[in-house]
């Protein structure tokens, strides 16, 4: 057995931590074990079974110090009995198996174990002081003299009697809640508070063996707020694919924040994962995995995505059309290309188009673009789009166009795509639309 | 004795190529000078091109592979280009060696081009729709910071940047996160860049040539300095298909081309709008 204790802060005067806070500890308890337990001020959890699966009881140990610390933890301590490690780390012990459990504990002062409290007067009247003082009495004695718990609590402890624990359940939906030490008034500040209600998140992601697509990140200003600031805001941050990455959702959350402007003080924080879908694991492999660089890549266009806005990382999806224009289209990098796609273009086309095509001064009948230009080849008709309207009402206008493209070559600006389109009356007019670069 | 014995024993391959190894230098030795081999491999000659530490993706152009460590475009490493205009040359110099990154699964990534890419005319050096990503980032520190993200994540086959304002130290601390990049990267910048120093092992300054051909010049490498330019023949768009042998030297038809001569003749006749044309019912306009 492998108890790992984590105690919680206590307040100014001895007041135990909130429910909130002992609730949320245990939720991100239970990504390591189905067995955690509420005592106190402390989350219990029983580690044993689960060493392997994270890489050994350092790592384990490890990834519990530290994630426990951005949790608030106090102090962690590990023994073989969690009333045991429970003592320890009242007592500020962290490894409980340096020694003998016995000759740790016999050291320690009574008033780490709950159930010395009642009797605690009397028993320091006795001249004990330590839990081993209390042991070297009669064992007939205390039981007649004290209540049963004390006995029981001391076997339990040294491992002597077998312990019963109510197991904290899993819940079905994840809504967290965080009192923030300080008002906060920017939103970016936000963050170190949101950072402790994802970790819980991720947690009980980790656990459910899920992963979320969207949660919510709500806020709700002070009592001493202006009264058109309204009662709160919130935030709805979704990802492409389904993740319970800490950092990467950190990340995401902090490219939103930056462009909230909060209205009043922010007083505490909200946490709902709104969709949670079930994620694939992924097996650890020992050689790079071809998948996993996909994967990331998804990762860090999305965050550049959350930065620039979605319609600014584009990905480009051919159309059956002939007009240049509507060759192409692009749209944002989450949604997935067509499984049909259109019949690529045999034709020699240029690699750069110029939106919207730039209309080329004229030295005599020819036109120039940074010198006079060369026609190399063509014609080349485009033709078509009288179907094709654009826009409603009085700014509707039509597709329709008529044009020869022609290659050209300039002394300076190397091969365009360039067109002539027919104005009103006779006249013409030559354009710029691509580059083959 | 049992040294003898393994000198024999030709079956046990290990041991007799161990002793084979030395008898042989010993006797290419004896001719006057000229070095042991193993100590001529050893030597590098300031006259050789460096030794390109990581995987290469090659150009494309033999010419240009010749003149380039490692013979071809470093991979983990930034590559600088350089052109006097944006959006001329870029994807004739580098789209050979990106049919390369294409066909291995990789992906290309253009940060903040000129631009807006055309696919149908980069389907001719085998960029399709699954492997072109466009970040339209256009202020010079939303171009670096996306940069740095992509080249961190190490997961684009290709990345190519235009970044016209960077400064040296930002090229640096590029170029520092560049190491951990398995794929090449390419940082697209004006020629008046060639003045600042750059921590980029690789920087080649490009032009075009009007006879379809590229005109390469390395400005920096690990190596000598490069002499001339390296002419590199490359007809950008699938424009081969239809080139005649008269349009195969545009440079000639330019040259031909009388200033006092420019009248209506130059422009065929046949061209949509053309004089000849304007005199048609437009109904009847040919479609070719």
């Amino acid at each position: 057995m492998l108890w790992a204790a984590l105690l919680l802060p206590t307040g100014p005067d001895a007041t135990p931590p909130s429910d909130d806070a002992l609730r949320g500890l245990a939720i991100w308890a239970l990504q390591f074990t189905p067995r955690v337990a509420v005592s106190g001020e402390a989350v219990l959890m029983e580690v044993e079974a689960s060493a392997r699966l994270f890489g050994g009881k350092r790592a384990l140990r490890d990834r519990v110090v530290q994630e426990g610390a951005d949790q608030g933890v106090r102090a962690v301590a590990w023994a073989i009995t969690s009333l045991g490690a429970h003592a320890l780390a009242r007592a500020g012990i962290e490894n409980g198996f340096k020694r003998p459990l016995d000759e740790m504990l016999d050291q320690l002062p009574m008033s780490v174990l709950t159930a010395v409290g009642p009797h605690h007067a009397t028993l320091a009247r006795l001249g004990c002081q330590t839990l081993g003082d209390i042991r070297r009495l009669p064992r007939g004695g205390i039981s007649r003299r004290f209540d049963k718990d004390l006995l029981g609590a001391l076997d339990r402890a040294y491992g002597i009697q077998p312990e019963a624990h109510a197991w904290v359940a899993l819940p079905d939906t994840f809504e967290a809640r965080l009192e923030l030490m300080s008002r906060v008034e920017m939103a970016p500040a936000l963050l170190f508070g949101a950072r402790r209600l994802l970790l819980q998140m991720c947690g009980w992601l980790a656990a459910r063996h899920s992963g979320t697509t969207a949660f919510t990140l709500r806020w709700s200003h002070d009592t001493m707020r202006a009264k058109n600031a309204g009662e709160g805001g919130e935030l709805t941050i979704r990802t492409a694919a389904p993740t319970r990455n800490l950092e990467h959702l950190c990340r995401l959350l902090a490219e939103h924040l930056a462009k909230v402007e909060l209205l009043a003080p922010v007083g505490d924080l909200t946490l709902v994962a709104d969709d949670v879908v079930s994620l694939d694991e992924k097996s650890a492999s020992l050689l790079p995995d071809e998948s996993q660089a996909q994967e990331s890549m998804q990762l860090v266009l999305e965050r550049i995505a959350a930065r620039l806005g979605p319609e600014r990382v584009l990905r480009p999806l051919l159309t059956e059309d002939h007009r240049l224009e509507w060759m192409q289209m692009w749209q944002p990098i989450p949604q997935p290309l067509p499984r049909k796609t259109a019949d690529p273009v045999d034709m020699p086309q240029p690699t750069w188009i110029r939106t919207p095509p730039l209309k080329l001064a004229m030295r005599g009948p020819r036109p120039m673009y940074q010198g006079v230009l060369l026609l190399l080849t063509g014609p080349h008709r485009v033709e078509g789009g009288w179907w094709h309207r654009i826009g409603e009402g009085e700014q509707a206008s039509t597709g329709h166009v008529q044009r020869d493209y022609w290659v050209a070559l300039s002394e300076n600006a190397g091969v365009l795509w360039v067109f002539n389109e027919r104005l009103a009356g006779d006249e013409t007019a030559w354009y710029l639309h691509g580059m083959f670069a | 004795m049992s040294a003898v014995l393994l000198w024999a024993g030709d079956d046990d391959g290990q041991p007799a190529q161990a002793f084979a190894h030395p008898s042989k230098a010993r006797s290419r030795r004896s001719q006057p000078g000229e070095l042991p081999p193993e100590i001529e491999q050893a030597i590098w000659r300031g006259c050789d091109l460096g030794q390109q530490a990581g995987r290469v993706v090659s150009t494309g152009f033999i010419a240009l592979d010749a003149e380039l460590p490692g013979l071809g475009w470093p991979c983990q490493s930034l590559t600088e280009v350089l052109s006097p205009q944006p959006s001329v040359l870029e994807w004739r110099l580098i789209g050979p060696a990106l049919r390369t990154v294409v066909a291995t699964g990789g992906n290309v990534v253009v940060v903040g081009p000129p631009m807006q890419p055309h696919l149908p005319g980069l389907r001719h050096i085998g960029i399709g729709e699954k492997h072109l990503v466009w970040v339209q980032a256009n202020a010079p520190a939303e171009r670096l910071w996306c940069t740095e993200q992509l080249v961190k994540s190490n997961s684009c086959g290709a990345l190519i940047a235009w970044l016209p304002q960077a400064r040296p130290e930002q090229i640096r601390r590029l170029q520092v996160c560049a190491q951990t990049c398995e794929g090449p990267v390419f940082l697209f910048r004006p020629a008046a860049a060639q003045h600042e120093s750059s921590a980029a092992p690789l920087r080649v300054m490009a032009t075009f040539g009007l006879d379809w051909e590229l005109e390469v010049h390395v400005l920096k490498r690990r190596g000598p300095t490069h002499e001339g330019l390296v002419r590199l023949e490359s007809v950008p768009g699938g424009l081969s298909a239809v080139l005649t042998p008269r349009l195969q030297q545009p440079s000639l038809l330019i040259s031909s081309r009388d200033p006092a001569r420019v009248n209506a003749s130059e422009v065929p006749t046949h061209a949509l709008g053309g004089t000849a044309s304007s005199h048609r019912p437009r109904r009847y306009a040919p479609i070719r």
